[in-house]
């Protein structure tokens, strides 16, 4: 006589999966509120230089203040040619019919006020305090760059914003 | 009459919906925050003048890159782009405690709280006098009585700071920034990098010497209670407290537009 029972075809009790929706459903909540939706995926290569102390954009992407520029290589090494100096312009979202639009600094002027206008006028600060954010690749050369500002300064949107990679505090 | 048992909800599909909307949540969006350097663009002059402001050599800070990417700085060829704050520190305070005319520095000037209130008045009368011209375009009256508030903005600044005196850089002081169209982003992301460093170094031992706070923790508190109400009184204390701060180290930079 054996003093523990034997069972033969005894299975083992399922897990309770009762609590993985809350689990899940945390972890959805901290992307939600620890991540930025992504405006778009540019077209040109951009490999951003490093820099110190330079001002968080978040803030004035939530109010949508901002409006981008990536300048870059075109992942389509063939168009480079068509370019300046082989370095293209993306322009982010708004007034572009085919995504894989890639632009010289002449149309600029026309995008920044169309993306202006399109904005409800509550919204609207002045177009001079509407920062254009220039995302350059670490090679691209500096007269571009002039140039995109001289295009901006045609259409008075007189604040502008040189992007880094935030390398942290010293 | 016996109730009905409401039946349970099955659940069991609830992780699914969640993992859905986890995944497109981690799709569509980024972890990476924009940062950047925020400049502004000179107005466009519609006049132009033929006759250049003449400055005086000592109250430019040339940074100049070619486009070899070499790189020098008040005439003198820099190996080492890290330096370039320091030399825009020694820029800065070179004359600040004591103006000596023999070297290439910014000459500083003292004002104090009788020459404010002298400005102040004199600069009132002026805007008055030409609201009473004929004629006058609205324009030339908004900077004049804009001038008027900049020396108030002085007088306020001066009470904060507690001295009796408030040392200003020369007006026409500037740093200038000047590349040619081949210099590499890079290079000029970094001299820009390098500046606002220079500019946080300055105003943040000011502030730990007039205030006992280091200057990013104010502009911190000051970005973050912008616009609540609660909170107004320390805002406009922060703001008076930045706007202090900008007098003694105003960051006047000019990119000038490459030719080459």
């Amino acid at each position: 006589m054996s003093k523990f029972k034997k069972d033969g075809n005894n299975k083992a009790p399922g897990i309770n999966t009762s609590s993985l929706p809350d689990i899940v459903f945390m972890l959805l909540f901290f992307f939600m509120v620890a991540t930025t939706t992504k405006d778009s995926d540019p077209s040109v290569t951009v490999v951003q230089p490093e820099g110190v102390r330079a001002s968080d954009m978040t803030p004035y992407k939530q109010r949508s203040e901002i409006d981008f520029i990536y300048l870059g290589k075109p992942r389509n090494k063939a168009r480079a040619a068509e370019f300046n100096m082989g370095f293209a312009l993306f322009l982010d979202n708004v007034a572009q019919p085919d995504p894989g639009d890639l632009y010289g600094t002449n149309t600029i002027g026309q995008w920044k006020r169309d993306k202006f206008n399109s904005k409800p006028t509550s919204m609207t600060k002045p177009i001079e305090s509407v920062i254009t954010c220039v995302k350059a690749d670490q090679d691209a050369p500096t007269g571009i760059i002039f140039d995109i500002r001289k295009e901006l300064q045609e259409i008075d949107a007189l604040t502008i914003a040189y992007s880094v990679r935030d390398k942290g505090n010293i | 009459m016996a109730r009905k048992e409401i039946p349970e909800i099955n659940a069991g599909s609830m992780a699914d919906i969640a993992f859905l909307l986890l995944i497109f949540f981690l799709v569509t969006t980024t972890m990476d925050k924009d940062t950047a350097y925020i400049r502004s663009i000179p107005k466009k002059v519609l006049i132009q003048n033929n006759e250049p402001v003449e400055v005086e050599k000592r109250n430019i800070c040339g940074i100049q890159a070619n486009n070899k990417n070499q790189l020098m700085v008040r005439g003198e060829l820099m190996t080492n782009p890290d330096d370039i704050s320091e030399r825009v520190i020694e820029w800065y305070t070179e004359n600040e405690k004591k103006n000596d005319v023999t070297n290439n520095f910014p000459m500083y000037s003292s004002i104090s709280m009788s020459d404010i209130d002298a400005q102040i008045a004199a600069a009132e009368k002026a805007a008055e006098d030409v609201e009473n011209t004929p004629g006058a375009s609205s324009e030339i009256i908004d900077f004049k009585w804009k001038q008027v508030e900049e020396w108030e903005n002085k007088k306020k600044a001066l009470k904060l700071l507690g001295k009796s005196e408030l040392r200003e850089i020369q007006f026409q002081a500037h740093v200038r920034i000047e590349v040619q169209k081949q210099t590499a982003y890079e290079l000029f992301a970094k001299i820009q990098s390098e500046l606002e460093e220079a500019i946080f170094t300055l105003r943040d031992d000011a502030a730990k010497d007039i205030f006992g706070e280091s200057y990013g923790t104010i502009k911190k508190r000051y970005d973050s209670n912008e616009g609540d109400k609660s909170k107004q009184a320390q805002t406009n204390e922060d703001k008076q407290k930045l706007d202090l701060l900008k007098i003694l180290y105003p960051d006047r930079f000019i990119e000038v537009t490459p030719k080459r």
